[in-house]
C-alpha cells in the first residue's frame, strides 16, 4: 500500500503540533447502478488544530465524498484515515457534519430541540437542563435568540444553516465538517453567513474541515486550501490562504492567488477540452 | 432601419432616511367570512349539512316509498329509538372492540413488518412481495376459511381485520422510511444513534406523514371489512355489532332503522378521519411543517 500520498505534511515548525486529522493515500469509491466510480485516487493531507482546511475543486473531484470518508459514513479502499490517531471506522459525534442541505434539521424538533436531540444522543451532555443551557449559549452565538421555539420550517434557508452551525459546533467535536454549507443560499446571505462563520472561529478556534466549489469561498473562509483535480480526485496543490479575508476581497494579492487556482484548475479543462475535440 | 434604444441617462439619488409607511396597512386582518372559510371542519360540515338537505328534500319532494328510501328525519327518529330500544349502543361498543383489538395487533405487526424491511434488502423484498401478493386480496374473502380456522366469533373476525390492516401499515410505513432524505439518515449516525433508536427517534418522526397515511388506510379497509363481516356472520353470533345491526333491521323490514345502522357506520367513519385523525396531524406533521 502506497503511503507516499500527494501534498506531504508541512515541514517545520507546524510538525511540532500534532494533526487532529491525518488522511493517507486514501482512495474512496463508490457505486452507482452500473459503474464503480472512483471519487479520490490517493489523497493525503493534514489537518492541524485551529485550521481552516478547505477542499476545493470542481464537481467530480470526490471532495464531498472525502468529507463522507472523513465523517465514517464510507470506508477507503486503499490508506487510511486517523482522527487524533485513532483510525476512523464508523461515524461518531467527535465529527461533526453540516451539510448543504436544508433538510438536515429535524423538522419535528425546534431550534433548541434540534441542538439539545444531538447533545444528548451524542452522549455530550446527559442532563436535559444542562443540554438545554449549552444550546441557548450557542443559539445566542449563532444570532437566533428568540427563535429557539421555532420549529424549522418557518425559518429562512441562511437561519437554517446557522442552526446547523450552531448544533454542530455545539457538540464540540474534534473537527466540524462542513459540505458546501452556503452553496444553496443566495449570494448576500452567503456572504454575511461567511463572515459570520469566520466571527465564530475567532471566537473559539476550532477546527473545520470545508468543502466549497467557489474559489472565492475557499480564499475567504480557508486558512489552507487543497487543490483537487476531478476525475478521480488527486491533490493538485496545497496552498496557504490565512492573509486572505473579506477586507483584501479583490486586491491584487487575493485576484492574484485566485487566478492562480483557476489556472490550476483549468489547465485541466482544456486538456480534456482537446481530448474531447479529437476523440 | 430603426435606430436601436439606448437605456436613459439620469441622475441618480438616494434616501438618507425612510419615514414610517403610513398609506396601506401592512397587514390587515381577514373578515370573519373568510376566516371562517378557512377553517377545515367548517368546510367540510358544510358539505355534510347540504347532503342532508337534499337527502331530506328528495325523499319528501318525490314521495320515495319509506320502505325503499326513508328521510333523513325517519332515519334520525329510527338512530334514537335504536338506542333507547334496541340497543344500538351495544352494537356498536362489540363492533369498536373488536377493531380496536384488531387495529392494535395489526399495527404492532405491520411495525414489526417494516422494521424488519428497513434492517436488510432481503427484509425489504421480503415486505414487498407479501405486499403485492396479498394487499390485493379482499379481507372479506378469507371469511370462510377464517370461521373454519378459528370458527365463529370474534377471533375469525380480528383474523380478517389483521389482514384489512397490516399490510396498507406496514407498506406506508415502509415507504416513508425509504423516503427519508439522505442528509437526515445521516445526521441521525452522525449524532450516535443506531438500531432500534435509528429507527423510533429518527425514521419513525421523519416518515410520520406516510405513517399516518397507512394508519388512516388501515383504519378504513379495517372499518368496512368490520361490517361487512359483521353481515354476513349475522345469524349465528350473539353480540352481532354494527353491521349485524343492519342486517337484523332490514329482515324485519324496519328500512329506517336499516339506514339508521348505516348512518352510524357514516358518522363514525367521518369523526374517526376528521376529528381524531385530522386532530393528530394537527398536533405532528402540519405543526412541524411535513404536510399541510
Amino acid at each position: 500500500m502506497s503511503q507516499s500520498a500527494a501534498g506531504a505534511a508541512p515541514a517545520g515548525a507546524a510538525q511540532a503540533v500534532a494533526p487532529i486529522l491525518e488522511v493517507q493515500g486514501v482512495t474512496l469509491q463508490y457505486k452507482t447502478k452500473e459503474h464503480l466510480i472512483t471519487a479520490t485516487y490517493r489523497v493525503g493531507f493534514s489537518v492541524y488544530p485551529a485550521d481552516r482546511f478547505v477542499l476545493l475543486g470542481p464537481s467530480g473531484c470526490g471532495k464531498s465524498t472525502l468529507l463522507k470518508g472523513v465523517a465514517g459514513f464510507m470506508k477507503p479502499v486503499e490508506g487510511e484515515m486517523r482522527l487524533k490517531g485513532r483510525r476512523i471506522v464508523a461515524p461518531g459525534p467527535d465529527r461533526v457534519m453540516v451539510f448543504q442541505e436544508f433538510d438536515q434539521l429535524l423538522p419535528w424538533k425546534t431550534v433548541r430541540q434540534n441542538i439539545t436531540f444531538a447533545l444528548r444522543n451524542g452522549g455530550r451532555c446527559p442532563r436535559e437542563s444542562d443540554a438545554d443551557e449549552i444550546a441557548m449559549s450557542y443559539i445566542r452565538k449563532v444570532k437566533l435568540t428568540g427563535f429557539e421555539n421555532t420549529f424549522p420550517h418557518m425559518l429562512s434557508g441562511g437561519m437554517k444553516q446557522r442552526v446547523a452551525i450552531a448544533r454542530g459546533m455545539a457538540m464540540e467535536p474534534d473537527i466540524l465538517l462542513m459540505d458546501e454549507p452556503f452553496a444553496a443560499l443566495d449570494a448576500l446571505t452567503r456572504r454575511q453567513m461567511q463572515e459570520e462563520l469566520l466571527g465564530l472561529w475567532d471566537d473559539t478556534r476550532f477546527t473545520v474541515l470545508f468543502v466549497t466549489h467557489s474559489i472565492e469561498e475557499a480564499l475567504l473562509v480557508g486558512s489552507r486550501i487543497l487543490v483537487l483535480s476531478p476525475h478521480p480526485g488527486q491533490v493538485k496543490a496545497e496552498l496557504n490562504a490565512n492573509q486572505h479575508s473579506h477586507a483584501n476581497l479583490g486586491s491584487p494579492e487575493f485576484t492574484a492567488l485566485q487566478t492562480r487556482i483557476h489556472d490550476m484548475l483549468f489547465a485541466d479543462r482544456v486538456l480534456e477540452d482537446e481530448i474531447a475535440r479529437r476523440g | 432601419m430603426a435606430e436601436r434604444p439606448a437605456p436613459l441617462d439620469r441622475p441618480e439619488f438616494e434616501h438618507p432616511s425612510l419615514g414610517k409607511a403610513s398609506t396601506a396597512d401592512v397587514a390587515r386582518p381577514l373578515s370573519v367570512a373568510e376566516q371562517l372559510a378557512n377553517i377545515d371542519p367548517v368546510r367540510k360540515f358544510t358539505v355534510l349539512l347540504g347532503a342532508i338537505v337534499i337527502w331530506e328534500l328528495y325523499t319528501r319532494l318525490a314521495e320515495v316509498p319509506p320502505l325503499i328510501f326513508p328521510t333523513f328525519g325517519d332515519t334520525v327518529v329510527a338512530l334514537w329509538k335504536g338506542f333507547t330500544q334496541y340497543g344500538l349502543a351495544a352494537q356498536i361498543w362489540t363492533s369498536m372492540s373488536i377493531l380496536l383489538a384488531g387495529y392494535a395487533i395489526g399495527i404492532a405487526i405491520g411495525a414489526a413488518l417494516s422494521f424488519i424491511a428497513v434492517s436488510s434488502r432481503f427484509g425489504s423484498d421480503v415486505l414487498g412481495t407479501l405486499t403485492s401478493m396479498l394487499n390485493p386480496l379482499p379481507a372479506v374473502a378469507l371469511l370462510p376459511l377464517a370461521m373454519i380456522w378459528f370458527g365463529l366469533g370474534a377471533k375469525s373476525l380480528i383474523f380478517v381485520l389483521l389482514h384489512s390492516i397490516v399490510w396498507p401499515v406496514a407498506l406506508n410505513t415502509h415507504t416513508g422510511f425509504m423516503s427519508v432524505p439522505e442528509p437526515l439518515r445521516m445526521v441521525g449516525r452522525n449524532y450516535g444513534l443506531r438500531n432500534i433508536r435509528y429507527v423510533a427517534k429518527l425514521l419513525v418522526p421523519a416518515a410520520l406523514p406516510s405513517i399516518l397515511a397507512g394508519l388512516k388506510l388501515g383504519w378504513a379497509f379495517a372499518w368496512r371489512t368490520l361490517i361487512a363481516a359483521e353481515l354476513v356472520f349475522g345469524a349465528a353470533a350473539e353480540g352481532g355489532g354494527l353491521g349485524w345491526f343492519i342486517f337484523a333491521s332490514r329482515n324485519e323490514m324496519d328500512i329506517p332503522g336499516a339506514f339508521a345502522g348505516l348512518l352510524t357506520v357514516i358518522l363514525i367513519g367521518f369523526l374517526v378521519e376528521n376529528v381524531i385523525f385530522r386532530n393528530i396531524e394537527q398536533r405532528t406533521v402540519v405543526r412541524w411543517g411535513m404536510q399541510s
